[in-house]
């Protein structure tokens, strides 16, 4: 064990902090700090331009190998530039998915010719990319999918229908990765095909979905009779699941050093408020306060053990299968005490018809953090079944 | 010792809980939303023929003579329905603190005027205590209640200026009220008014408790409802202990509220002096299981609790509103502590119900 980081990675970091210094300026100045969660419906123009001045710059997909672009960064300096780009106020990145999901997925999974169809693209900026996994009736269960993949052979491409739900960015992006079933005789994860689909076609529409905030950052996605090629599944038919979790796989975890920096903004942000409206005189806030930093700095420390000695593509271990659940929980606790600090003022809008205030979106946000990427109730399950071993929760019959 | 209600009161109470379950249909509430007014004045007339104008007041002034302990259920059955205009705190706050302005033989020519009003129905008040940094349906008022110091001022709302903030609950209509003070308008003064605002943030925090109960009551009903109807992994979600054990846990924070704010009526309406400590109990843990209900509930709804096209949020918005006005858990915190950490404070069984009598024979609550 040596807990401190090398001269090259303290360089590193200097370096990515001057760039971002001299970069977040001018058009992107405005850009500082907006379109994380809960504000993801902001400033999309301003940070689509933002992808492509990240990709002049060498800093899009860092950690994928030269090859394709990437400056197979470390772990290490992985997490130091997520953690520069949060406390430079870098703003949500609209390519994340791409660049964290999809990439990886066809690094490992793809084809040549899909590699060099799509990795470009990520790499550059230019292609968004969103997530088409859940639908109605498969949330949780997300193994019940029930959008159908049929191969027409006449055109040689697969005619894609069914409907997908909570597809973030949907209405802004260039691409979709679909889970569908190709094999209507299989139920849950078997039979199932991994889909590369274009979403400016006449049979995919998309539906925003209006959040409990007001404003609108997932989708419906609606495919009737889409195509894509044959050469736009992943793997074989059947292969699916096994993809689908696979990509899950690869998020290992270093993009949540820039979420706790941003946790830390918010956290000194309430901390400011607590100050000046004297609500830190209070002995139960200042408690809270306290709990909250002691959580954030354990967060901090566990993550970096996570990463920690994972220098391959290796999976995390048990210890990574915690982090939803807590952040999660933590992050919640953090939105009750916005509220309780912000006093009576809490309830008051900044303006009509419906504008919240900082604290009171990451309030309303939090709501979704302990459901969205698998509610708290499936995060213990998982911690109990998979990293504890327990018994399996008995399951019904598919219907 | 009797914590049970009559059968009137319950009877009465099932029948409102009738005419506003059919009545206050969540269509309803969200088309309230897109008008200025926020109140659906039909609805409003059928409540008032329910009595709510005249419940509280006593015969001599032409009233019912019921008290707080008769109203409690029905602030309740109104929390239930989410019910958005503001018929609770003008029968079980405004309503007794003009009673308590005549009782006193304190006033002007208004007050009996006013409250005559309230009793027909045909004049709507709205109170502006410190505590609340807004009040609720301002606009609507004919006439508002105000404080200045320790004075009570009986005003016109066209002698106020009101400005409009946004709630987090779009049902509600608040407003800031500034006024000028004279003594045109003054109706109680020094430790009369004193008393009168004390009295009156007390009835305020019973009727947000009240309606938090039937607030929590009302999103359980609906878990209930989806947990059975939401299937996944070829099961009704609520199979799951995860998810039912979401609902129990505010079941039983619920069940033990009940009698706190049951309580708390009973106190407020026998022995108003001492009623701080019981109400103060009965705010914050009314508001505590609420938040807990609207935390559990959007949880068990998965996606779905987030949406704005959920109905459920026209339930958790209103909690996340009503526990913070009328004094949030912190202010009714340390009037818990105040009152417990006195040299003198009696803790016995025997002052259970509030302090037993050395002079009186009779045991005030």
């Amino acid at each position: 064990m040596h807990l401190r980081f090398t001269a090259a990675d303290e360089e590193f970091r200097a370096q990515v902090a001057d760039w971002l210094s001299e970069n977040l300026v001018g058009e992107f100045a405005a850009v500082r700090g907006r379109g994380g969660p809960g504000d993801e419906h902001c400033f999309v123009e301003e940070r689509k331009a933002w992808e492509q001045r990240l990709a002049e710059g060498g800093w899009t997909c860092i950690g994928w190998p030269e090859a394709w672009g990437g400056r197979n960064a470390s772990i290490e300096q992985q997490v130091i530039f997520n953690e520069e780009y949060a406390r430079a106020g870098g703003p949500g990145r609209v390519g994340h998915i791409g660049e964290t999901l999809m990439g990886p997925t066809l690094l490992a999974f793809g084809s040549d010719a899909q590699k060099k169809r799509y990795l470009p693209g990520i790499k550059s900026g230019r292609d968004l990319w969103c997530q088409g996994y859940s639908e109605p009736s498969a949330g949780s269960d997300l193994a019940n999918v029930r959008t159908r993949a049929i191969f027409d052979e006449p055109s040689q491409r697969w005619r894609i229908s069914g409907q997908k739900v909570w597809t973030s960015l949907a209405h802004e992006s260039d691409y979709v990765f679909v889970i569908a079933r190709t094999d209507p005789q299989q139920k849950s994860h078997k039979g199932l095909g991994f889909f590369l689909i274009a979403m400016d076609q006449p049979g995919v529409t998309v539906r925003p979905i209006t959040q409990l905030t007001g404003t609108a950052e997932f989708n419906e996605v609606f495919f009737d009779d889409a195509v894509c090629s044959a050469e736009d599944i992943i793997g074989e038919p059947g292969d699916g699941w096994k993809v689908a979790m696979g990509l899950l796989g690869f998020e290992r975890g270093v993009s949540t050093l820039g979420q706790q920096m941003l946790f830390q903004t918010e956290l000194d942000e309430i901390i400011r408020i607590a100050k000046s409206n004297g609500s830190a005189q209070d002995p139960a806030i200042r408690q809270r306060i306290a709990e909250a930093h002691i959580g954030l700095r354990a967060m901090r420390f566990n993550s970096l053990r996570m990463l920690s000695g994972v220098a391959d593509d290796a999976s995390l271990g048990r210890e990574a299968m915690i982090y939803k659940l807590y952040w999660s929980s933590w992050h919640r606790n953090l939105g009750k005490l916005a509220m309780d600090v912000l006093g009576p003022d809490a309830e008051l809008l900044l303006d009509g018809p419906y504008e919240l205030g900082r604290l009171q979106s990451l309030f309303l946000f939090t709501r979704a953090d302990t459901i969205y990427g698998g509610t708290n109730q499936i995060q213990r399950n998982i911690i109990a079944e998979r990293a504890l071993g327990m018994p399996k929760e008995p399951r019904g019959t598919a219907t | 010792m009797d914590f049970t209600f009559s059968d009137d009161q319950l009877s009465f109470r099932d029948a409102l809980h009738a005419m506003l379950v059919g009545e206050v249909t969540t269509d309803r509430i969200r088309s309230r939303w897109d008008t200025d007014s926020g109140t659906d004045e039909a609805l409003l007339q059928q409540i008032q023929a329910f009595g709510f104008g005249s419940m509280l007041v006593p015969e001599s002034l032409d009233g019912l003579g019921l008290d707080l302990v008769d109203f409690v259920l029905l602030a309740e059955a109104c929390g239930r329905a989410a019910l958005p205009e503001p018929v609770v705190e003008s029968a079980m706050v405004v309503t007794p603190l003009l009673v308590d302005v005549l009782d006193r033989g304190l006033g002007n020519g208004f007050v009996q005027e006013v409250l005559d009003g309230l009793i027909a129905g045909t004049t709507s008040v709205a109170v502006a205590h410190p505590i609340n940094p807004c009040v609720n349906f301002a606009h609507r008022a004919d006439w508002l209640l105000l404080e200045h110091g320790d004075e009570l001022h009986l005003i016109h709302r066209d002698s106020t200026t009101l400005k409009s903030h946004k709630s987090v609950d779009p049902s509600r209509r608040l407003a800031s009220v500034t006024f000028d003070p004279s003594s045109d308008t003054q109706i109680a003064n020094g430790e009369a008014g004193a008393k009168l605002w004390r009295a009156t943030l007390n009835r305020g925090a019973l009727a947000s408790a009240a309606q938090l109960l039937g607030l929590t009551q009302g999103i359980i009903d609906q878990c209930i409802q989806y947990s059975t109807d939401r299937h996944q992994f070829g099961r009704a979600i609520g199979v799951n202990q995860a998810v039912k054990h979401l609902m129990a846990d505010v079941a039983v924070q619920l069940e033990y509220v009940k009698p706190v704010v049951y309580r708390a009526a009973y106190t407020a309406a026998v022995s108003p002096d001492r009623a701080d400590f019981a109400v103060s109990h009965a705010k914050i843990a009314a508001a505590r299981a609420a938040m807990l209900a609207a935390r559990n509930s959007i949880q068990l709804h998965g996606a779905m609790g987030y949406t704005w096209e959920c109905d459920l949020q026209i339930w958790v918005k209103r909690c996340w509103a009503l526990a913070r006005e009328w004094g949030d858990d912190g202010f009714h915190k340390n009037r818990m502590h105040e009152w417990l950490l006195r040299p003198n404070a009696l803790l016995g069984p025997e002052f259970t119900f509030g302090r037993r009598s050395i002079t009186d024979s009779v045991d005030v609550a």
